[in-house]
């Protein structure tokens, strides 16, 4: 990248990114941290209750990001590099964890595993308490994989198959390259999945509201402070103590991967394939796969028993009256469909172009917006859409359709695994490639376009989907947004959770959830053909 | 269910809703008998935003009667059945307000919202066949529901594991039958765990010690305390667990849909005062179909469709109670202080994680 001062397009490129940035995720949040008040943060951290939480919060994290990386990269390194069967059908289930709308999937948990579950009890005549720190710690791990598994696999699918042959030429064993080769590559997806999990299971309230029972940490105190006692100066404080987390795992992340070089795709073209892994890591990936295809199978699988019977499980009289609820609320499914496409489409390319603005440039200020960029992620959705209210439900602002407002709160608390994705991606790609345009006399800018953009497809996709899944399941974030006119299905879902009503919160998901589905695979099918002429560019 | 039927039932809420709309347009134009036509003249027009904390079902009946009522009035509503979460949003709405009534949840929510001045002051003339426990001195609110609390028990397990007996006082989940078989909403985080343990504390007049050291008996007769209370409810339930405290309207509406389970009310038991208020700071105009809300909120009618749709208990004394549910009368409730409750919430919660260990 030139200098910004021989290129105006770039620096206003920069200034429009540095403006959103300031305006939709800076100015809202620094409202929420300023609630309480000095006198507020004084008494609470003297009188409040939050030590607990701070602790449970820690332990939890720690825990759940080591299994939830763990288990993307194994899927990550199954889908890239293993030559298992089904492969289109494993990428769907990749993601389908993040299509959990809160409450309902943590539920259907319970039902199979609880004290009285059907596979525990029914099955296995146990009864185990997976109220507390085992159950969160297992329904993370799932919950949470598909963020780490999207950024390895991206990584891994452009990691150079070269480097990989030469040390088996070099007479290296699959072991030894793998050790020494394919995993220091993945290093910069290793860090981005690391730190992009682990923010998020310290913002997660959905999960250990459900399945925490007592073990209470940061954001369902923070959320009970709230719900509970309307006490919003406490849980502006509890919510202060996560954005300060948030930072120190961000220094922490910043401190490990230094300065090393990742490049794995520069200027020369390469078609050579991957060595062969050996058979029987096949075999271990297929399986692997298939065992959680399965448990999540077995997930949505009572889900959709909930929303055909009368009263699962005790009375198994099948009916369709839960549907019936459909007619009533289209207007919140059409509602979230819309949102969802148009924040998942502006997250997913501004992610991209802000990645570049970060990662090639090397102007001032870079790491301040850098971090601002993944700061969103640990922001509890509840405070999110507070500190939207806050500053924008303003009389001269009236005229803003609600609509509007909950497309970009979408947009921006989202951002950050696309960013991600997005610095990951163009850390394995040579400068010179870019250099390489630019020195022929296009600009930066033209450049990003023709060069970059159709490398980083993986990158954009990430952004695109993982934001799209979260706006058709997010709830807190749009509690303080939604208006009658611009409610969407999870609040429907809240609304019949709270009124008892389980089999059409069941069905209202599984519909919801079948939305989401076919609107990804009609784009992955578009995207697909698209693909072809995409694939080309890339080394 | 395939894609047709799913694009046909949302043709049929088009269609639906186009008819609902073509006859909401027709009737405004022309009104029907000359007698309603002359009370109409009286009653006032507009339109309001209703934020509503009460239960889906509730609300759509409620604004078809209070519409059937007062037919020049066009209600938005606005439901999460979350009334700390709309307490907080009318908080921070308030540069510039998008609700004219706030309907639902205890009365500490709307006096939180009275004492931040956000809440238009108003004496309904319903109000005066309420008790002056349920309303507030000044004005800025006014209850109109009682939601008690109560216990909910697994009938079927209740009667294997427990002998089927289900507890007259709160001492009796102290019986080693009950070890581990409890699940209550969580003190910490719910506003109704709260209230279990502020009973406790007004059961024993105040005898701080007292309550403390029965939270710490009840403790290990506690399985689960879960993060929201319905949830306790579907737990016992399912079976997970044998019973537990929690709402009795709730249990109530899902004993409806499985008879499997039973509604206890302990004695000297707490309870919530379910709240209606003006909020300040919007049109001038809009506040006397506001008033005509809260007005219509306290009669007799509104009393019993919510009777029948939430089955809490009406302030009205001439509202008769929901089939199976607890009187005022019937039921003996402790000396509740709300505003002692608010105070010394943090300092309790405290106190009950350090006696119990949590």
């Amino acid at each position: 990248m030139r200098s910004l001062r021989r290129e105006p397009a770039l620096l206003v490129g920069l200034l429009a990114v540095a403006g959103l940035v300031l305006a939709f995720i800076v100015y809202p949040q620094v409202q929420v941290v300023l609630t309480p008040g000095g006198g507020g943060y004084v008494d609470f951290f003297e009188h409040g209750n939050w030590q607990r939480p701070l602790q449970n919060s820690l332990i939890l994290t720690a825990l759940s990001t080591t299994t939830a990386v763990a288990l993307g990269f194994v899927y990550a390194y199954a889908m890239v590099y293993s030559d298992m069967p089904w492969k289109p059908f494993f990428r769907l289930v990749g993601i389908l964890p993040l299509l959990s709308p809160p409450f309902v999937v943590a539920a259907a948990y319970i039902l199979l595993f609880g004290p009285r579950g059907i596979v525990t009890y029914g099955v296995f005549g146990q009864s185990p308490n997976i109220l507390g720190l085992y159950g969160i710690w297992g329904v993370q791990t799932i919950a949470f994989f598909p963020f780490a598994y999207q950024l390895i696999a991206d990584v891994l699918s452009r990691s150079d198959a070269r480097m990989e042959q030469a040390a088996r030429n070099l007479g290296a064993g699959a072991w030894d390259v793998f050790r020494s080769v394919t995993l220091p590559l993945t290093r910069p997806g290793l860090g981005a999945a690391i730190l992009t999990t682990a923010i998020y299971v310290l913002e997660d309230f959905g999960n250990p509201a459900l399945i925490g029972g007592v073990f209470t940490v940061l954001p369902t105190q923070a959320y009970g402070l709230i719900s509970g006692f309307g006490d919003i100066s406490g849980a502006s404080a509890v919510s202060s103590i996560l954005l300060a987390l948030a930072l120190g795992l961000y220094v922490a992340k910043i401190r490990l991967d230094g300065g090393r070089s990742y490049v794995t795709v520069s200027g020369r073209a390469s078609s050579m394939p991957r060595p062969p892994v050996p058979r029987l890591v096949t075999i271990f990936s297929f399986v692997a796969c298939l065992s959680l295809a399965g448990l999540i199978f077995l997930v949505y699988g009572t889900l959709i028993a909930s929303a055909v019977t009368a009263h699962f499980p005790t009375n198994l009289t099948p009916t369709s009256e839960y549907f019936e609820y459909l007619g009533a609320h289209s207007l919140s499914l059409q509602n979230t469909l819309v949102y969802g496409l148009s924040a998942a489409s502006v997250s997913a390319l501004l992610a991209v172009f802000a990645g570049f603005l970060v990662q090639r440039g090397s102007w001032r200020g870079r790491r301040a917006l850098d971090f601002l960029l993944i700061m969103p992620a640990a922001i509890p959705g509840l405070f999110f859409g507070l500190g939207y209210v806050v500053s924008f439900n303003k009389p001269w602002l009236d005229w803003l359709d609600r609509g509007v407002l909950i497309i970009i709160a979408l947009t921006f608390w989202n951002i950050p695994v696309g960013y991600q994705a997005t610095v990951a991606g163009l850390r394995q790609i040579d400068r010179s490639i870019d250099e390489a345009a630019t020195s022929l006399g296009a600009s930066s800018l033209r450049g990003f376009r023709d060069v970059i953009v159709p490398m980083l497809g993986g990158s954009l996709r990430v952004g695109f989907v993982t934001t799209f899944v979260r706006a058709v399941t997010t709830l807190s974030l749009l509690i303080f947004l939604f208006t009658p006119q611009t409610t969407v299905a999870t609040i429907t879902i809240f609304q019949l959770v709270n009124d008892f009503n389980w089999g059409g919160a069941a069905a209202f998901t599984v519909i919801d959830v079948t939305m989401a589905i076919i609107v990804l695979v009609t784009l992955a099918f578009i995207g697909g053909r698209r693909g072809l002429a995409l694939g080309a560019a890339r080394a | 269910m395939n894609r047709r039927t799913l694009l046909k039932l949302a043709g049929v809420s088009v269609v639906a809703e186009g008819l609902a709309i073509a006859c909401g347009g027709a009737a405004a134009p022309s009104p029907s008998p000359a007698a309603a036509t002359a009370a109409a003249a009286a009653k006032p027009t507009g339109r309001i935003s209703v934020y509503s904390a009460l239960n889906e079902s509730t609300n759509n009946e409620f604004v078809k009667a209070f519409k059937t009522a007062y037919p020049g009035i066009e209600v938005d509503l606005l439901p999460l059945a979350a009334a700390g979460e709309l307490q907080t949003r009318i908080k921070a709405e308030k540069d510039s307000p998008k609700a004219d009534i706030f309907v639902g949840g205890d009365r500490s929510f709307h006096d939180g919202l009275g004492k931040d001045g956000l809440l238009e002051k108003y004496t309904s003339p319903n109000a005066s066949a309420i008790s002056d426990a349920a309303k507030d001195p000044t004005g800025s609110w006014t209850g109109w529901y009682f939601g008690i609390f109560g216990f909910v028990a697994n009938t079927d397990r209740l009667n294997k594991e427990i002998g089927g007996k289900t507890p007259k006082t709160w001492d009796d989940l102290l019986d080693p039958a009950w070890k581990g078989k409890l699940v209550m909403p969580d003190p910490v985080k719910t506003g109704g765990g709260y209230i279990f343990l502020a009973t406790q504390v007004f059961r024993f007049g105040k005898d701080e010690a007292k309550a403390l050291d029965y939270m710490k008996k009840l403790h290990p007769q506690i399985a689960q305390y879960v993060g929201t209370a319905p949830q306790g409810i579907q737990l016992v339930s399912q079976g997970q667990f044998v019973g537990g405290p929690n709402w009795s309207h709730d249990i109530l509406t899902e004993k409806a849909k499985n008879p499997g389970i039973a509604l206890a009310v302990p004695e000297n038991t707490g309870y919530e005062v379910g709240a209606v208020s003006i909020v300040k700071g919007r049109p001038a105009a809009n506040l006397p179909a506001a008033k005509a809300f809260v007005d219509w909120i306290l009669t007799k009618e509104a009393g019993e469709l919510n009777v029948k749709l939430s089955n809490r208990v009406s302030v009205r004394k001439d509202v008769a109670p929901a089939p199976g549910a607890p009187t005022l009368e019937q039921v003996k409730l402790v000396n509740y202080e709300p505003d002692f409750a608010n105070a010394n919430k943090d300092r309790l919660i405290k106190a009950w994680q350090a006696a119990v260990g949590l």
